[in-house]
Parts: structure tokens; C-alpha cells; sequence
């Protein structure tokens, strides 16, 4: 989304990720004590969980994207600086969010006790499914279709398509160009703080660097999907998973960011529009 | 008999679903001023575009001196003979004047990163002939005095004849000028259409698009007129301008051009 | 006086091209030698302010300083001229020491024997790098050029072959030149080294700017669509911008192996491009002087003042962000290109 809209790579996306896995950690574990970490909670106290740690972590992530928005970008925005200079800018905020964050936990991984217990919930094709896959699936699936919906038919939405179609025009047309990219970035954030919600949920522990390869791995389904096309983005999501896990088991887990890295280059080379989105090449006169 | 020096065969290029040129034909002959003419959004650029190798055409074809341009690097058109001048003004900022326009020789020198980083005598006798012909050519436009001087700080009328100095670097045989009187003074406009004809007397081919009717009458060889992709005229600037179906592309008499 | 108006003004840069340009042949062959001699003479330094607590004060010339301001030479000719992206530096300095740790340690070949294997080595991978990612737009290019510097380092891990994890030990130092001796105790003679391979490096840059590669450079940077169109073969000078770039990682690759000796996967992450990068960006993209200063603090600050140290990336990842909101420039702007046409015009006619 902030793709379409600024037609700049968020490079500081894999933090807000990051910023989003601690704070359902935090609402877990300090806020809400859960530390036991040794069956499932009773289902009330569950709920909660869930619903609190979820919520919290998408404002947290996004409160973090709106902050690297005004930081990194918004001033040089305004100044009509080059691409370049923006993109450092994002690439010197990522460090410093995700460095602070090692800094704060002496590079070591935090827990997150478990609230859930892991079970199967039902097999299909002898591929057994989990509940928590299975939540995070159900959510992932409304998610995106609420995400469809608000762009398409929202005022805020169409405002944000309209920025990403043609700026100038948009502008002539009244809407805040400000608000407008602080929104795509608080719900490129609210989407982000999601997703770390149930990446904490399913492995129960994270690190100041986890955004990076996920990051890395997001940023290439974006890409194989079409960047700027939120549909392209779920397909590509998809098709990169499912690549990723027989690589995987192919080649041995050490390979797999080379894996995806090598996927990534392959597309950019072959297809540069993905399967659905708009070229990444150079802009031609 | 005249000798055509560029031609535009059957050519079509669509985007999606916008044809924005369709099964044009037009020749230009070495030699000529030839104006190109239309309403907004009738395709012009997009020719030159096409031209230049910045587009592919959907079909049809462009032709040099009766070779074909289809599918070439850009670069190597402009290494063939042609070269243009932007309507939004486009020079390297960061350079000077002189600069801009040694950077266009460049081109046809044989000599490159490596002759240049060992000295070797034909990379100093081409730097020098390059430097030269730089001088020469701002001198020819008018604005040597602006020789050292950034060009994002010269005046615009100063930028407006250093992009076609700087075109005219590349040594072309045709030179395509993309409303190259844009924003200027009815008297700038006047010098522009004598410097115009210099260049032409001088040996070059112009394709010009304007917009301004009593510079294109007073210079122009031919004029072609395109309206929503298609060539609608082309022919003597007096035949086209009292062409009916001209007249009406334009929503009126054109400006009074007697 | 106009040199104390722009010192005034804080333009370091236009006082310092000033002077440069008031000055005679003479005066300036006289002003270069002594400046070489004085940097020369730096291991000789490190005594009370300029002291280093954590490290010997000669080894911290040659890595970080040194090495730094070599390696932030060879990025600036990819960011910092032709307007480049390139997040994976750190990979052709990785293949230069993991060459001179192979071939020092499996053939009978030496430092000096092996440094242009290495240089070539180093080259050939930015062209292959450059053919795919080079046509790629500046944030793509960033993520494919970072993809490659991860990839470098990776395959180096998991290759048992080379070490793996954990890397080469016992690389031989380098042969010694007369009486100069090369070890880990007495840094000076690498520092040498280091200095001579810098100022040969600032002298092709320097030469190439004014020739039709650094104008070739400039236009790709500036507006790379009309410099196709005005004849420029754009993806023949970015590949030479990249090889080159390459080949001055490479170089300092292998030095580095030989000088600490034991090479680890560890020791080329993705950290190490972005403090040459940060390097070039605060030091001022496109400007040598600028680079060579903004390496020099970037890479001796965190050995002079411990809490830096501990929180190195983060400083340098502020630097970037702070240097492009307040002073996109960097600390010593690129150099108006009107002084260095109007210098050159001199070289070239003689």
C-alpha cells in the first residue's frame, strides 16, 4: 500500500513488524500475567488475550509506521528531495528502531509463554492443521477481504487510490495529501502489527531482527504478486509459502533466504510486473 | 528528387486500451524544417517518443535512411543521427552549459573509461575535439558567454537553446524539437526561428512540434497535422492551413498567420 | 578575503577548492607532498587526545579507518557518482578475503600475488551482480544488491568447503618489502599500504571525473533517460561503476585477510555495507574529500569514545537519517561542478 501511494519501498516495515511482536509479548506476559506458559488458558481469559494482544500490537505496529513516516520520510517529502536520499533516510531509521530494540534486549530472544496449546485441530491430506494456523488463516482471509473492501469503497480508501493513480489530480481534487499518506502508512502498520500478533502467537518467541527476513520474505511475495496490488500481494504471499517450504525441505532450512533472495531476482528480471502490478522498471520519458 | 531521411511506416502504438498513433505514414526529407502540428493529446510526442526508441511501436515501423529502428537501444539511435530537445526542459542540472554539451559528443568518440583513465593519445585528441566542438556549438547558439556556468542557474530562455546545443552535440541528421518556443516572448520567438533556419541551412533535418501557427508558417517547409493518433494533412504550411478538416480540429481559425 | 567569507559561512568545501585553485603548480605539488607526507606520518599519532582506550591505535588506522575510507572511496563511485543504490558492498569485500584466505592458505601464493586475483575476482562479480540488477529502479536495486551481499555471506557459511561458520584461520601476512616488516604488533607497514592503495584510488577516481566516464556517471545520475537519449550507453558505464567500485572492495578484502589473519561469515554482514554507506552519505555523496573525511570520523569515533562503540550502528543509522533531513549533502558537498570543468580545461589542452 505505501508502495502505490509513494511508489517508494517501506524499508523500515520489517521493524514496525518487530515493534508489534514485542507488544503483544508485553500485553501477554506484564499486562495481562500470563506466565504460566504450560496448557492453554481457560477460554474467557483466552479471549481476552487474543483480543487485547491482537488489537495492541496492530495500534502499537502502527503508531511505529506513522512515527517512520514523519521521521524518515515526510520532511524530505516535502522538500521534493530525490529517491535516493528517501530511501537512506528509511534504511537509517531501520536501524536505529531495530538496533535500539537489541540494544534494549541485549540481543537476546524474549518468550512469549504460551497461551494457546498447539493442537491439531483436523487433517487433510495428511497434512495436519493446527489451531492456531487455522486462526491465523480465518483472520488472514478477513483481513484481506476488509482490507478490499475499505480501498474500494471507503472515502479514505478511494482517497488513497486516487493519490496513487495521480497525485497532482488528487491534490486538485481537495484531498489531503498529509493525511492521506500518514493513513496508508498507519494501515500498512495495522496490517504488519496483525501479522506479528500471530507470528508471536505461533512460535512464542521473537528477537529485534525478526522483521528482516520476514521482511525480506514479504517483500518478495509483494513483488511476485505485482507491487502496489493488494490482490497480487495475497497471491504472491501464497505462492512464495508454498515455495519456501518445499526449497526448504529440497535444499535443508539453511538455504532459505538464498532460496527466496534467488526467487526475488529471478522475478524482478523475468516478470518485473509480477503477476499482476505495474512495471519496476525505469520510468520511461 | 528529394531523399527521404526518416520515415514513419504504418506506424501504431497502443497502450492498453489507448491508440495513441494509428497507421501513421509520414515521410520527412533530408533537408527540411517540418512542423508537426495538432491538438493536444494528438499523438506528437508520442512520435518523437517513438522516434527517439523510447517507445515500441505495436506495428509498423520506423525508418533511417531506410533501415529500420525496431527494437534498438536508444543509445544507438542517437549514435545513427538522431537527437531532440524536451518539453519540459531536461538538461543535467549538476553540469555546466559546456558540460551538457560535451557530454552529447561523447558519443562518437571511440575511446572510453579506459582510455580515459591511461591517458592514451586518442583519448586526449578526442577530449580536446570534444571540448572544442562544445565551444563551437554553444558559440553557434548564442550563449558561450554561459560556457561555465550550472545550468540550473541560467536564465530559462538561456536553458531553452542549450538543450538544442546540447542535441545538436550528438551530431545528428535530424533534430527534434518538442515546442521549443514554449514560454517564450513573441521577440525570443523571432531569434528562435532565425536560429531554426541556421541550424537547417546549416545541414540539419528539423522536426519541429509547436504550437505557436505564425512561427511554424514562417519556418516551416511542410507541415503534417495529426489529430487523435492519425495524420489528418501534410502538406505546404499554405495548403494546411486553410485544410477544413485542420480547421476543425482545432475548434476554429487557426491564429492569424498571413 | 574570499577563503575566510567561506570559511565563515561554514563551506568548507568552496574555501578549500579556493586555495587549491589560487595556488601555482609548485605551491600545489608542494601542498600533496606534504599532506601525504603528514598522513603518512599518522601511525606515529596516537598518543593523548587522538588515543584509542579499546585498540591499538595503529591497527585502528588500518581497519577501521583505513579500510573504511577505502572502501567508502570505491562505494561513492557507484552511490555517490552514478546515483546507485547498492546495500551489498560488503560482499566484494568478503570475496577479496576469502580469496587471499584460500590462496594463502592452499597455494604458495602471497598478499601481493594474490591482491589482483583478488581485485579481478571481486570485479567479475559486480558485473555479474550489475547485468541482472542494474536495470532495475533505484529501491529494487537497493533490495536485490542487499539480496546478493546476504547471499555472499550465507553461501560462505554454509560451505563446508571454506570453512563454514567458522571461517580460515592462519592466513599468511604479507611477504615483507626490504625492511619493512608486516605484523600484527607493529601495524605501520599495512597502514602504508593502505595509504598508497588509497591514494591510487583517489587518483583514478579524480582523473575519471573529468573524462567521459565521470561525465557519462554524472548524466546517468542526474537523469538517466535523457542521458540514453543524448548517447550515453547507460548500462556499460553503471557496469563499470559497479566493477570498479567492486574491485576497490576486493582489494581491501584481501588485505584485510591478511592482516587479521582469520576470516569468519560473521565479519561481512549486512551491518558492514551500511556503515560504508552511512560513510558516503554523511561524508558527502559524489565529493572524494567529503568521503574521505566523513569515513575517517565515522570509522575512528567509536574507537575514541567507548559508548559509541557499543551502540556503533545505532549512531551510524542516526547519521543517515539526520544527514539526509539536515544536511542532504553530507558534510563536504559534491564539488560544483563548475570548478572541476573550469581546472580540468587546464589538464587537458597541456
Amino acid at each position: 500500500m505505501v508502495y502505490g501511494v509513494l511508489r517508494m519501498i517501506n524499508f523500515a516495515n520489517s521493524e514496525i513488524f518487530m515493534f508489534g511482536t514485542f507488544a503483544t509479548i508485553i500485553i501477554s506476559r506484564d499486562f495481562l500475567g500470563n506466565v504460566d506458559g504450560s496448557k492453554s488458558l481457560p477460554l474467557p481469559k483466552l479471549i481476552l488475550t487474543i483480543t487485547l494482544c491482537l488489537v495492541g500490537s496492530m495500534i502499537v505496529s502502527g503508531l511505529v509506521a506513522v512515527f517512520v513516516e514523519l521521521v524518515a520520510y515526510r520532511r524530505l517529502r516535502a522538500r521534493g528531495t530525490n529517491k535516493l536520499a528517501t530511501l537512506i533516510s528509511a534504511i537509517g531509521i531501520s536501524i536505529v528502531l531495530s538496533e535500539s530494540m537489541r540494544i534494549i534486549t541485549h540481543s537476546r530472544p524474549t518468550l512469549n509463554p504460551r497461551v494457546l496449546e498447539k493442537k491439531s485441530l483436523f487433517e487433510i491430506a495428511g497434512a495436519s492443521f493446527r489451531i492456531d494456523t487455522v486462526l491465523t488463516i480465518i483472520f488472514a482471509a478477513v483481513l484481506f477481504v476488509v482490507l478490499d473492501r475499505f480501498v474500494t469503497y471507503s472515502r479514505l480508501g478511494r482517497a488513497i487510490r486516487a493519490v496513487s493513480m495521480n497525485e497532482d489530480a488528487a491534490k486538485l481534487m481537495g484531498v489531503d495529501l498529509n493525511k492521506v499518506i500518514s493513513a496508508t502508512f498507519l494501515i500498512g502498520g495495522l496490517m504488519s502489527g496483525a501479522a506479528a500478533f500471530f507470528y508471536t502467537l505461533t512460535y512464542e518467541n521473537t528477537k529485534f531482527n525478526v522483521g528482516f527476513t520476514l521482511g525480506l520474505a514479504a517483500f518478495t511475495a509483494a513483488v511476485i504478486g505485482g507491487i502496489g496490488n493488494i490482490r497480487g500481494a495475497f497471491f504472491g504471499g501464497l505462492s512464495l509459502g508454498l515455495v519456501e517450504v518445499y526449497a526448504s525441505s529440497i535444499l535443508g532450512t539453511e538455504w532459505k533466504s538464498v532460496t527466496v533472495f534467488i526467487i526475488l531476482v529471478l522475478v524482478l528480471v523475468l516478470k518485473p510486473s509480477g503477476i499482476f502490478g505495474e512495471a519496476v522498471q525505469q520510468t520511461r520519458a | 528528387m528529394k531523399k527521404t531521411l526518416l520515415e514513419l511506416k504504418d506506424l501504431t502504438i497502443k497502450f492498453g486500451g489507448v491508440t495513441a498513433l494509428n497507421e501513421v505514414n509520414l515521410k520527412i526529407y533530408e533537408g527540411e524544417i517540418l512542423a508537426l502540428i495538432g491538438p493536444n493529446g494528438a499523438g506528437k510526442t508520442t512520435v518523437f517518443n517513438v522516434v527517439t526508441g523510447v517507445y515500441k511501436a505495436t506495428s509498423g515501423e520506423v525508418l533511417l535512411n531506410d533501415k529500420s529502428l525496431n527494437g534498438m537501444k536508444r543509445h544507438h539511435i542517437t549514435k545513427l543521427g538522431i537527437s531532440r530537445t524536451f518539453q519540459n526542459i531536461r538538461l543535467f542540472g549538476d553540469m555546466t552549459a559546456l558540460e551538457n554539451v560535451i557530454t552529447a559528443t561523447d558519443v562518437h568518440k571511440k575511446s572510453g573509461l579506459l582510455g580515459g583513465l591511461f591517458g592514451t593519445s586518442r583519448a586526449r585528441r578526442e577530449e580536446k575535439e570534444g571540448r572544442e566542438k562544445a565551444h563551437e556549438l554553444l558559440k553557434f547558439i548564442g550563449i558561450d558567454e554561459y560556457s561555465d556556468r550550472l545550468a540550473r542557474n541560467l536564465p530559462y530562455g538561456v536553458q531553452r537553446r542549450l538543450e538544442i546545443a546540447r542535441a545538436l552535440g550528438t551530431n545528428p541528421q535530424i533534430l527534434l524539437l518538442d515546442e521549443p518556443a514554449a514560454g517564450f516572448n513573441p521577440a525570443e520567438k523571432v531569434e528562435l526561428a532565425a536560429t531554426i533556419k541556421k541550424i537547417r541551412d546549416a545541414g540539419f533535418t528539423v522536426l519541429l512540434i509547436e504550437h505557436d501557427m505564425s512561427l511554424i508558417m514562417g519556418i516551416s517547409d511542410r507541415v503534417a497535422v495529426l489529430d487523435f493518433g492519425q495524420k489528418i494533412a501534410d502538406d505546404l504550411p499554405s495548403v494546411v492551413q486553410n485544410d477544413k478538416r485542420v480547421i476543425e480540429a482545432y475548434l476554429g481559425v487557426p491564429a492569424d498567420a498571413s | 578575503m574570499k577563503i575566510i567569507d567561506n570559511l565563515k559561512n561554514g563551506n568548507l568545501r568552496d574555501s578549500g577548492a579556493e586555495f587549491w585553485e589560487k595556488s601555482s603548480p609548485t605551491k600545489r605539488k608542494i601542498l600533496a607532498t606534504s599532506f601525504i607526507g603528514v598522513a603518512a606520518l599518522a601511525p606515529f599519532m596516537g598518543f593523548g587526545l587522538l588515543d584509542t582506550p579499546i585498540s591499538d591505535f595503529g591497527a585502528v588506522l588500518v581497519y577501521p579507518v583505513g579500510m573504511f575510507i577505502l572502501m567508502a572511496l570505491g562505494l561513492n563511485i557507484v552511490v555517490g557518482k552514478s546515483g546507485l543504490l547498492d546495500l551489498g558492498y560488503v560482499a566484494f569485500f568478503a570475496i577479496g578475503a576469502y580469496t587471499m584466505a584460500i590462496l594463502g592458505t592452499r597455494t604458495s601464493l602471497n598478499t601481493w600475488e594474490v591482491m589482483p586475483i583478488g581485485i579481478a575476482l571481486a570485479m567479475i562479480a559486480g558485473l555479474i551482480l550489475g547485468l541482472p540488477a542494474l536495470r532495475l529502479r533505484g529501491d529494487y536495486l537497493a533490495i536485490v544488491t542487499l539480496g546478493f551481499g546476504e547471499i555472499v555471506r550465507i553461501s560462505a557459511l554454509n560451505t563446508r568447503e571454506i570453512g563454514g561458520p567458522n571461517g580460515i584461520a592462519n592466513v599468511p601476512t604479507p611477504p615483507s618489502i626490504g625492511p619493512i616488516k608486516f605484523s600484527l604488533n607493529d601495524q605501520k607497514a599495512y597502514f602504508w599500504v593502505v595509504l598508497i592503495m588509497i591514494l591510487l584510488t583517489i587518483w583514478m577516481i579524480r582523473r575519471l571525473s573529468v573524462r567521459r566516464a565521470g561525465r557519462a556517471w554524472e548524466a546517468i545520475r542526474q537523469d538517466e533517460d535523457v542521458a540514453e537519449l543524448m548517447g550515453v550507453h547507460t548500462l556499460k558505464y553503471k557496469l563499470w561503476s559497479f566493477s570498479l567500485g567492486a574491485g576497490i572492495g576486493g582489494a581491501a578484502g584481501v588485505l584485510y585477510a591478511s592482516k587479521t589473519l582469520f576470516i569468519a561469515p560473521e565479519m561481512f554482514t549486512l551491518n558492514v555495507s551500511i556503515l560504508i554507506l552511512a560513510c558516503v552519505v554523511f561524508g558527502g555523496m559524489g565529493n572524494i574529500w567529503g568521503v574521505v573525511l566523513g569515513a575517517s570520523i565515522l570509522a575512528y569515533l567509536p574507537e575514541r569514545i567507548r559508548f559509541i562503540s557499543d551502540a556503533r550502528l545505532l549512531v551510524f543509522g542516526l547519521a543517515l537519517v539526520i544527514t539526509m533531513n539536515f544536511r542532504p549533502d553530507g558534510l563536504l558537498p559534491r564539488k560544483k561542478r563548475e570548478k572541476i570543468v573550469a581546472n580540468s580545461s587546464r589538464e587537458v589542452t597541456s
